[in-house]
């Protein structure tokens, strides 16, 4: 298969990549479509802001949530971190691997680490709200910035 | 020898050990009788031989990141495991010795031997003592009232081939000759995980196997954080399953199992069975004085007297919890109402631990419980890889959680996972004796650095926010 393509940026010695195939919520969640079932994850950018996953904690398969709102948590060495979804819609799965394994959250955000499917109601009305790949890189240099300037 | 007594204990384990020196302090004349060894489970093959295996385990692991801590060794360390059992029974050895002098300073007559009560006289209850080795004449003393400590035994194990060589329980485990290279556990509750942890981290490649819950005495909050710190250390978890057999294959024995109506095996030099444990009642005579029973075990009330006047059962005999410093709490009951007292049992508030590694520890309700108690709570957590103490020693893994009252704010429970868990839960316990609140631990000041600091950020979490941990939305 061929390799999807990314946008890049390095900041100090940290590489933030966005992938191009998918759409962005702003508060750094992905949504992969996937013939009418959602793919769920959180950004690279979410991931190396808040450090070492020690546990991820979605919201139980059956469990309905609503665009913007919380659909998890993930626990790392810094922060108690809220997982907004990206869609509305019914949790069909959650990914069990991050049970035994929560660091593919850190290792393969865009991959392995991703978090819930979601059986969407309407993904296309959903996507109005959400960022294209390029609209969301440029929010998360932003966001980077801001993160920057807090520790000057 | 003087045969009369106001007390006679049967079973000289944490429970009867402590009534036995309680009654004592009251004046009481006191008989203790004891099959095997003044310690019972706990002492000899139970809490403390398993806490300083532990504490050997701890240092081999610390010796193994002696790097990380500027130290150089020579070479990798080696587990010595001849040494580590004979470091455990030296530790026993001190414990019982001290608890023997204990009971010859307190004038308790000590008699060796398995206890039968033989009925009632106008003075009390006739105890009949049988030595256990060789063939002895029973001895007769009289006792005003008898309290019965004969403790549990692990129960059978719960499949055929259960009787072969190699298959053990935690005693024998205890006392094994050398390091198994690869050993099955069967039952994933407090002890075999216990044991998953500390054989897995000496380096024996081990398979825990659970019929259906994963550490389910824990909060399966925690339980659920400490699976995979488990399996990275190395141990096989395979939990919802039914147990078919265990039979031998090469050198060693495997466990078949049904997993969802296919067919496994799990191979090992040995076998360890921690399928639970009965309360033991042989040789005691129950039924010849009608007492009445609670399944397995001795049906007492709330004063701890079972339903004949004057005979009170203690600790795992009872067959509810398990646990010594519960046995230990109702030896102090039991001995003051049976010289004379009417104090009741209070089980609101009854601390577990679970010496895996890192320590598990609980004490009152968790989220589950009080979802299904229907009681509002709220929930403060803080990480130990938040707090410098921990950070300091090196043992970040785990967190501390408060849960409360929504409305009251009281402290209704503990849960912690992580360096010394067992030990800091005794503030969640003391919280709740008392009645305080998340605020009241808020607002102590607690030493820094030190652990117990988790403990107060976590009931600072109740509110909103620790200080030292942020909790964010996403971005």
């Amino acid at each position: 298969m061929e390799r999807p393509e990314y946008l890049e940026t390095t900041v100090d010695k940290f590489v933030f990549r966005v992938m191009a195939d998918r759409y962005y919520h702003e508060s750094d969640t992905w949504a992969m479509d996937e013939n009418g079932t959602v793919r769920v994850g959180g950004s690279d950018f979410l991931q190396k802001k808040n450090g070492d996953v020690a546990f991820v904690e979605p919201r139980a398969r059956g469990t309905r949530v609503a665009q913007g709102e919380e659909f998890g948590q993930i626990e790392t060495i810094k922060a108690l971190v809220s997982l907004v979804s990206p869609v509305t819609g019914e949790i069909i799965e959650v990914n069990g691997e991050l049970e035994a394994r929560p660091e593919l959250v850190n290792e393969d955000p865009y991959g392995e680490g991703w978090i819930v499917r979601i059986e969407a109601e309407d993904f296309a009305r959903d996507r109005q709200k959400l960022l294209e790949p390029g609209d969301y890189f440029i929010l998360m240099q932003e966001k980077i910035k801001e993160e920057l300037g807090k520790k000057k | 020898m003087e045969s009369t007594f106001d007390l006679a204990i049967i079973g000289g384990g944490p429970g009867g050990y402590l009534a036995a020196i309680r009654a004592a302090q009251l004046g009481g004349k006191v008989a203790l009788v004891e099959m095997e060894r003044i310690g019972g489970t706990c002492l000899n093959r139970g809490c403390i031989p398993t806490k300083t295996l532990f504490r050997n385990v701890e240092a081999y692991l610390l010796a193994r990141r002696a790097g990380e801590f500027g130290v150089t060794l020579p070479g990798d360390p080696a587990v010595d495991f001849r040494r580590m059992i004979q470091r455990k029974n030296e530790v026993v050895n001190t414990l019982v010795e001290g608890v023997m002098k204990l009971l010859s300073g307190h004038r308790v007559q000590v008699y060796d031997g398995v206890g039968t009560i033989l009925g009632g006289n106008a003075e009390g209850w006739r105890v009949g003592i049988k030595g256990k080795r060789g063939p002895t004449e029973v001895e007769e003393i009289t006792a005003r009232k008898v309290i019965i400590a004969t403790g549990s035994v692990p129960s059978p194990v719960p499949m055929p081939g259960g009787d072969l060589p190699g298959v053990l329980t935690s005693r024998e485990l205890l006392d094994l000759d050398h390091l198994p290279e690869s050993m099955v556990i069967i039952g994933a509750s407090v002890v075999g995980t216990e044991f998953a942890s500390m054989f897995g981290n000496l380096g024996t490649k081990v398979t825990l196997l659970g019929r259906r819950t994963f550490l389910k005495d824990a909060d399966e909050q925690l339980a659920a954080r400490y699976k995979p710190i488990l399996i990275r250390q190395g141990v096989t978890v395979d939990i919802g399953l039914e147990f078919k057999e265990i039979r031998p294959k090469d050198a060693g024995l495997e466990v078949v199992y049904d997993k969802g109506g296919v067919e496994k095996t799990a191979s090992g030099e040995i076998i360890l069975s921690s399928a639970g444990r009965w309360p033991y009642t042989d040789g005691l005579g129950l039924e010849a004085l009608g007492i009445a029973r609670q399944g397995r075990g001795i049906a007492v009330d709330e004063y701890l007297e079972t339903n004949r006047p004057g005979i009170y059962a203690i600790g795992d005999v009872t067959g509810r919890k398990m646990l010594a410093h519960v046995a230990y709490y109702e030896g102090m009951v039991a001995a003051e109402n049976a010289m004379g007292a009417r104090r009741k049992t209070d089980y609101r508030v009854v601390p577990e631990c679970i010496f895996t590694m890192p320590e598990i520890a609980d004490v009152g309700l968790t989220e589950r419980q009080a979802k299904e108690a229907d009681i509002p709570y709220k929930v403060g957590r803080f990480p130990f890889s938040a707090l410098g103490k921990a950070l300091a020693v090196g043992e970040t893994a785990g967190q501390v959680r408060i849960v409360c009252q929504a409305e009251s704010g009281r402290v209704i429970g503990m849960h912690a996972m992580g360096p010394h868990a067992s030990d800091i839960i005794a503030e969640g316990a003391m919280a709740m004796r008392l009645g305080a609140t998340a605020q009241d631990i808020a607002d102590t000041i607690h030493a820094h650095p030190t652990l117990p600091e988790a403990t107060m950020e976590a009931a600072l979490g109740v509110f909103g926010e620790p200080i030292h941990y942020r909790t964010a939305g996403g971005g």
